[in-house]
Order: structure tokens, then C-alpha cells, then sequence
């Protein structure tokens, strides 16, 4: 007894003597200067830097930083320089020339011209290559370097997207991969780039090491060193910022609204930012099944669930409804369009013109048989929650919802592939070329194609197919503004939100835009610095 | 026996819908099915399951464990060579290490602790310290373990920055000694091992205080206490000796438990070991990864059984001879 007491007695001493060291740091310095050391946590290791065979979003995170593409989006989402210092579209829109920069290098000091870019081309319309993005880039038809910076491709068919398929592609050495394979190189753990980071060392499973390189492309960056710890549990990573030992990580909306104005120390020093997130969660009908086929039951549906309810209860408002299938505020979104509004009683009557009555135990049956059906979704909190939130409004108006949860792959193989599902909770990019080809077109709805809720409408999909030829941007933007239009008023999903991105960076990290732009807090994270009163002593020397 | 094990592990692994292909990364309009498809072939996933098989021993019979789907072909089991010289090393290669340290001196404390608990508890037995031993182990044993560690993670490492919270080496630790190195690493350790060290306290210290209750209770220890013996004597060399023996066996079958790692332990504290390794790729349906680990545990599981026997015949002079009848 006498030995827990004093150990009782030993923790009460442990706790209370807890250091105060609030150590005041003014985060007014403003003064820009080079150096420091800016340290990130992420939450997957990335498989391979060779973004065109990982595909996971660890591995572009640190890709882009290493590697360029021909073209860039510049931060309100429009096509800037970045290998090509400029391109032309032909008369015909069939032929695309860019002119690359000149005096371009590697990291190691070789020169980057267009025989890297048509060898990277080459390489992933390589069948050999184990990639899953090749199909895009097989569409051009010939692809021609007359000089050491110019790159032309041709395409058959004219091809909208194009642009965009170039901003993505990122250029690799033909001088270091010429003679490697692609599927097992070691590059992949040890890349040479050509962009304002250079990789320093990679420590498996628990840190990745980017330090500047002077002859970047963007030219050289402020920070010296980039360092992403790798720490898959989020509470874990949120304990490392409190402490001050990482500079920047994402941060989930409950943390955004209650865990930081709850602790003002670490208020203080943490700036909090939002940004339009580059996804929506919707709820997909299945439309070749009973009663899904009928537009009245999938709008009835639309109009039965409360979307504004939906974003306060799952992201504590930190979201926007939307009405298609585009970013707010970018042009693709068409602005006359309005998500469908909570109206239980035209739900109701909706409804009723469809044939269904209400029965004796308040559920709406129509031919004898009740409406009825299973939501299904994967494990992922916020999509749960979602369900449960619709599931709750429909009872009211008396549809039977049940709700399962399915781990990923399972989720896909035994249910989505096979349509074996009545309505599924799920999310899309909101991508940044408007072509939505792949998911809304009538001819993909093949097994493991993305139109698998089964979408069909003949009047979207020839605007879809000249969407997709249509390289004039307001042209295209009339296109899309129709497509979205007919989506809207056909109901295939119900729009429920589009989430915020949130970051929290501690102050010590400056040149950040706030409020972010279009194209998110990182586009110019070239331009981030540390003053020199900031930094973290333990970094500086050396 | 291990082809039996192997052929199990490999239908189950099997039975689980999808494969790497279906990641939910690929779920991404812009790699189309005709890709994904090129990629099973090349894996040789559209291949029926026994002809897999088939293939899998056929590699493994020359000890080649393979390359890992997922993590761009690296190889699973040890570091291979390629043509320039650059070392790619294996994925249990890196994820072992740790994990062995952290298991090893987890049940090294774990068997210390217990026995002394146990002795403790077993001499002065129904006392109040016997029961608050047995009150707080397993306290410890009921407290879910992420939870703790969180907490501890905060006091230890936010309140008070006594100790790192996650990982397993310092920023700038290439600029230590090795000593101070080392150190540094058995500071990243405390947390991890103690947390993963408090649940099996429970478990090891009732088998001692079990196993001691009993011999305390045989004729020959009443014959020493007759001899006047000391007490200290009597529990020490005679009493405890006895009492530890199943604890062989518990040694023994704990070994292959040595490669295995908690998921939640690893993650919380960003420990890149088995645990981790093996959860991945069983989400990502990383086969040769799975199979891997579940072959090397299948081996250490057979070898810590015979390791086992072999062990208590040497420690107990009664069984020995029973073999030899």
C-alpha cells in the first residue's frame, strides 16, 4: 500500500512540474531570406517517384516537386509555361507545338531538351510500361522533335483534353532511362529532376529529404530542405505540430473548428488555411435497377435530402454544395445552376406521380411492394455519416434505406464492377479539364468502366463527344455548361458536397497566399520562406 | 507441413475480392480498364489460382520470395543488385530489425517483470499487495493500447518534451555519435515498447504466480521450510525454478510472434515494422508480400514448437528420461 502511495505521490510530482517554457517567438519577422528547413508530415510512404507508374497520391506529392511537364496550371487554374515556354494550337486544332526554354538542365548538370520529352512520350505509350495513365497519350498520332526545342504531336482527332494531358505528364531523363527498365529501375528510389527540389535521401518508412537545386527549371527555391516524415496516424501527426517538431499537415475539419480555437497556445502559432478540395461526395443511383430508372423517383430523392445538413453535420460547414461536376468558381462551373433545394413535399408529390402511395405503417409502396433499398459505401467516416444523415430524411417522407459498409476492394470487385447495388456513397475528382467522358458516357459502362451507376442520355453524350473536340475554350465552356445542365435536371446522382481542403502551417513558414487561390495553398510553394529568426537552431548551422 | 500451410494461406489470400489492381488510387477515370487488365497479365493475376500457386513454389523452392507488386517491384524478402550497382533492398529486410528489437526487449521486460510480479504476489498471497499487483496489471491489460499511447505521446512528448513523440530517429541525427546514435534510437523506444509491453504483463505474471502457488504448496518445499532452510532459499532456488518451467514453452511459442508486429503500435508511433508492412499489403493486395511474411511465420512457428520441447526436455530431467524410455 505504502509503495502506490508514494508512486501515486511520485506521478502527482512528474505531472505538476511540467515545464512551462512558453518560449515567446514573434512570427511578425517578415524579413525573406534563403535557408531553413521546412518539415512536413505525410501519411503514406510513396511507392515510387516515377509518377507515371505509382499513381498513389504520396508519390506525386514529392514527384511534382522533382520533375516538370511541358505545361503547368498557374494558381487561378489556367495553362502557364513550365518546360514549354510557350505552344500553339493549329488552324485545324489537330497539332500542338511547344517550344521549350532554352539553356533547360537536369539536376546533374545534362541538358533537358525535346529528345526528353519525346523519349517520356515513347515511354508511356510504351505497351511495355506498366502504367495506367498510356491511353491518353496513344491518341497522338505522330509525335516529331525538327529541333532541340521544339516538341510537336499530332492527333487524328482533334483532342480537348490534350493540354491538360501534357500539364500532367511529367518529363523523365532519356540519358539515365534509356537503357533501364522502367517497371524495376532504381530510379524510381533515386530520381534526377529537372524542378527546384533535387532528392536528398529517402529513409524507408520514415522520412523523405528534398533539398534545392540551383539549376531548377522555376528557377531556385527559398527553402533549403523539405523533409516529409512519414507518420500514418493522424492524432499522431496532429501531437508532432502541437509539439512544434513539424511545420505543416492536414488537418480534418473537426480539428479545424474545435481542437485549434480550443488551444489557443497553439493557436498562436499555427495559421489555419481552407481551400476548395478536388473532390465531391455524391449519392449514385444505380439506374438500371427498379424504381432508379425513373428520373421523378431520382429527383424525389435529390429534393428528400437536406445537402446544407449533410455539410454541417459531416464537415461542420467546412464544404459547399454544388451543381456540377466542376470546381466553384472556375469557368467550367456554370453558375445558373442550383443544387435542388430541401423540399420534403416535392419530394412527396414527386413521388405520388410516379404511382407510389403512402400505406398504413407511413411507407410509400407503390404495386404492393414498398420503396426500398441499401445504400452502400467503403470505410470512410465521412461517407458513413453521410449515409446515415440521408437515411434519417428519407424515413421521414417513407423510403426504407438500409445503410452497409464494404472495405475498399471488396467494395469495388464484388459490387461496383458487377452493379450489383441499388445506391452507393461515393466521391470523383473534381477534375481540371472538363472532359467527363470516361464517367458519364453511355459507352463505358463496361465492367471496371466508370460509368457504372449506367447513365445513359443521348443529348449528353454527343455533347460529351464534342466536348471533346472542341479545343476553343469558349466554346467548350458553352459545352460543358449544357452538359451540366441536363446532369442536374436527369438526377443520375444526388450532389451532396464538395469538402474543403484544410491545412494548418506553423507561422513560421511565410509567402503563403491567404486566402488560398483556386489552385491551393502549394502552387507556389517555391516562393515559401522562413526568416531567419524563425528557424529552428538545431537546422541552421551546417 | 509447409506446403499444406502455404496452399491454406494462399486460397484465403485469394478468396479476399480484387487485387492490386483495384487499389483505390486506380479508381481514377483516367487509367482505363484496359491497363489495369495489362497489369494482371503481367502479374500473372489472370492466371486461375492453382497454376498461381503453382508459379509462387516454384520461385520459392529456389528461396526466392519475389518482388512486391505495390512498392515498384522492390524486392520482399532480401536486397538485390541491379546492373549500375545500386542496392534495392528487401522489404522485410528493413521492416525486421526494428521489430525483433522492439519484440526482444519487449519480452525480455515482460518475463523480468512478470516473474518478479508474480513471485511477489504468489509469497504473499490474497495479501494487499497481491491484490493490488493483480488489480494493476490488469488495469493494464483492459486499457486499450492507442489510447494510452496518445496520452502518453501528449504528457511525455507535447507537455513536457521529455521524450519523441513518433519515429524512431531524431532530425539530425546523422550528426551523433554512434553511442549517442543509439541512444537516441532507445529514446524512440520507450514509449513503443512499454505500451506494446503492458499487455502482456497480465498474462506471464498469474502463469508465475499460478505456477508458484502450486509448487509452494508440494511436500518438498514443506520438507526444506522442516529443514530450516531460509526462506529466502527455499523460494528462490527451489520454489521459483520450478514454477518458471512452463514458462519455456510460453518462450518457445512466442517466437514467431517475434516477426509480427501491432498495426496500432506502428502506426501510432510512425515504427515502419512488420506489422505495418504486412496490413498494407494485405490492402493493397500486395500477394507476394502476404505470402512472404505468412511462409517466414509458418517456419518460425514450426521451429519455436520444436525449439519448445527441446528446451523443457533440457530443463527437466523428467521428461528427458521419459524420452529416452
Amino acid at each position: 500500500m505504502k509503495q502506490i502511495f508514494l508512486l501515486i505521490l511520485l506521478l502527482i510530482f512528474l505531472i505538476s512540474c511540467s515545464n512551462n517554457n512558453s518560449e515567446v517567438i514573434d512570427y511578425k519577422d517578415n524579413n525573406l531570406s534563403n535557408g531553413g528547413v521546412l518539415i512536413n508530415a505525410m501519411s503514406a510512404e510513396p511507392s515510387n517517384l516515377i509518377s507515371m507508374i505509382a499513381g498513389d497520391s504520396a508519390s506525386s506529392a514529392i514527384a511534382s516537386k522533382i520533375f516538370n511537364s511541358l505545361i503547368r496550371y498557374d494558381e487561378n487554374l489556367n495553362f502557364t509555361s513550365d518546360i514549354a515556354e510557350s505552344w500553339k494550337i493549329s488552324k485545324n486544332q489537330k497539332t500542338i507545338t511547344f517550344k521549350i526554354k532554352k539553356g533547360l538542365e537536369w539536376s546533374d548538370g545534362v541538358p533537358l531538351t525535346s529528345a526528353d520529352v519525346y523519349f517520356t512520350w515513347k515511354l508511356i505509350t510504351n505497351p511495355n510500361t506498366r502504367t495506367p495513365y498510356g491511353a491518353d497519350y496513344t491518341l497522338v498520332s505522330e509525335a516529331k522533335i525538327p529541333d532541340e526545342h521544339t516538341f510537336i504531336v499530332t492527333y487524328d482527332q482533334n483532342y480537348a483534353p490534350a493540354l491538360d494531358t501534357w500539364a500532367s505528364l511529367e518529363i523523365l531523363p532519356k540519358h539515365i532511362l534509356e537503357n533501364e527498365d522502367i517497371n524495376s529501375t532504381f530510379f524510381s528510389r533515386k530520381p534526377i529532376g529537372s524542378n527546384y527540389y533535387k532528392l536528398g535521401d529517402w529513409i524507408s518508412g520514415q522520412q523523405v529529404n528534398l533539398i534545392k537545386s540551383d539549376n531548377g527549371v522555376l528557377g531556385a527555391p527559398h527553402i533549403d530542405k523539405l523533409t516529409s516524415r512519414i507518420i500514418p496516424d493522424t492524432s499522431s501527426q496532429f501531437l508532432e505540430l502541437s509539439a512544434g517538431n513539424i511545420d505543416l499537415m492536414n488537418i480534418n475539419p473537426i480539428q479545424f473548428k474545435r481542437v485549434f480555437p480550443a488551444k489557443p497556445k497553439l493557436k498562436r502559432r499555427t495559421e489555419l488555411y481552407k481551400e476548395m478540395g478536388n473532390g465531391y461526395t455524391y449519392l449514385g443511383f444505380n439506374l438500371n435497377k427498379k424504381p432508379f430508372d425513373d428520373k421523378r423517383v431520382r429527383q424525389a430523392i435529390n429534393y428528400a435530402i437536406n445537402k446544407e445538413e449533410v455539410i454541417k453535420g459531416v464537415l461542420l460547414g467546412l464544404g459547399e454544395p454544388i451543381s456540377s461536376p466542376y470546381k466553384p468558381g472556375t469557368r467550367w462551373n456554370n453558375p445558373s445552376l442550383k443544387p435542388y433545394a430541401y423540399s420534403p413535399k416535392k419530394a412527396l408529390s414527386l413521388l405520388k406521380e410516379a404511382g407510389y402511395k403512402m400505406s398504413g405503417n407511413n411507407f410509400l409502396v407503390k404495386e404492393g411492394k414498398a420503396l426500398e433499398f441499401e445504400i452502400i459505401t467503403n470505410q470512410n467516416k465521412q461517407r458513413e455519416m453521410t449515409a446515415v444523415l440521408i437515411q434519417r430524411r428519407l424515413k421521414e417522407i417513407g423510403i426504407k434505406v438500409s445503410i452497409r459498409v464494404i472495405e475498399w476492394a471488396s467494395f469495388v470487385n464484388r459490387f461496383i464492377k458487377t452493379g450489383n447495388f441499388d445506391v452507393v456513397v461515393l466521391g470523383w475528382s473534381l477534375s481540371l479539364d472538363p472532359d467527363q467522358y470516361n464517367i458519364w458516357h453511355s459507352s463505358q459502362q463496361g465492367p471496371g468502366q466508370f460509368n457504372f451507376v449506367g447513365y445513359h442520355n443521348e443529348k449528353v453524350d454527343l455533347l460529351l463527344e464534342k466536348g471533346r473536340r472542341e479545343l476553343d475554350l469558349d466554346k467548350r465552356e458553352k459545352i460543358y455548361h449544357e452538359f451540366s445542365k441536363h446532369l442536374l435536371e436527369d438526377s443520375p446522382i444526388v450532389y451532396l458536397y464538395a469538402g474543403y481542403g484544410l491545412t494548418a502551417v506553423n507561422k513560421r513558414i511565410k509567402g503563403i497566399k491567404m486566402p488560398a487561390p483556386p489552385a491551393g495553398i502549394y502552387h507556389n510553394s517555391y516562393n515559401w520562406y522562413i526568416p531567419k529568426s524563425l528557424r529552428r537552431n538545431e537546422f541552421t548551422d551546417k | 507441413m509447409l506446403i499444406g500451410i502455404s496452399l491454406i494461406s494462399f486460397f484465403i489470400m485469394h478468396l479476399a475480392p480484387g487485387d492490386i489492381t483495384s487499389s483505390e488510387a486506380s479508381f481514377n477515370p483516367k487509367a482505363s480498364e484496359e491497363s489495369r487488365q495489362k497489369l494482371r497479365e503481367f502479374y500473372n493475376l489472370d492466371k486461375p489460382v492453382i497454376i498461381q500457386y503453382g508459379l509462387w513454389l516454384k520461385r520459392m523452392v529456389k528461396l526466392d520470395f519475389g518482388n512486391s507488386f505495390a512498392s515498384h517491384q522492390r524486392p520482399v524478402l532480401w536486397e538485390k543488385k541491379d546492373n549500375n550497382g545500386n542496392v534495392i533492398k528487401g522489404l522485410i529486410q528493413e521492416s525486421l530489425p526494428i521489430t525483433l528489437l522492439i519484440n526482444l526487449i519487449g519480452i525480455f521486460l515482460i518475463f523480468s517483470i512478470s516473474i518478479i510480479l508474480g513471485t511477489i504476489s504468489a509469497v504473499k498471497q490474497n495479501s494487499i499487495v497481491d491484490r493490488s499487483i493483480t488489480f494493476f496489471i490488469f488495469v493494464a491489460f483492459a486499457i486499450p493500447g492507442f489510447w494510452l499511447a496518445l496520452l502518453l505521446m501528449y504528457w511525455t512528448g507535447v507537455l513536457n518534451q521529455w521524450l519523441p513523440i513518433s519515429g524512431l530517429h531524431s532530425l539530425d541525427y546523422k550528426n551523433f555519435s554512434e553511442i549517442g546514435q543509439f541512444l537516441d534510437l532507445l529514446k524512440h523506444l520507450i514509449l513503443p515498447v512499454s505500451i506494446s509491453m503492458l499487455s502482456g504483463l497480465a498474462g506471464i505474471s498469474l502463469y508465475v504466480r499460478n505456477g508458484m502457488l502450486d509448487v509452494l504448496h508440494q511436500d518438498f518445499i514443506t520438507t526444506a521450510r522442516s529443514k530450516g532452510l531460509e526462506e529466502k532459499t527455499i523460494i528462490f532456488t527451489h520454489a521459483l525454478k520450478n514454477a518458471i518451467l512452463p514458462l519455456i514453452t510460453i518462450i518457445g511459442l512466442s517466437i514467431p510472434g517475434l516477426i509480427g508486429g501491432s498495426v496500432i503500435t506502428e502506426s501510432i508511433f510512425a515504427i515502419p515494422g512488420m506489422g505495418k508492412l504486412f496490413y498494407d499489403s494485405v490492402l493493397m493486395r500486395d500477394f507476394p508480400v502476404i505470402m512472404g511474411i505468412l511462409t517466414i511465420g509458418s517456419v518460425l512457428t514450426l521451429l519455436g514448437t520444436l525449439i519448445a520441447d527441446i528446451g523443457y526436455a533440457w530443463a527437466d530431467p523428467r521428461i528427458r528420461k521419459g524420452l529416452v524410455k
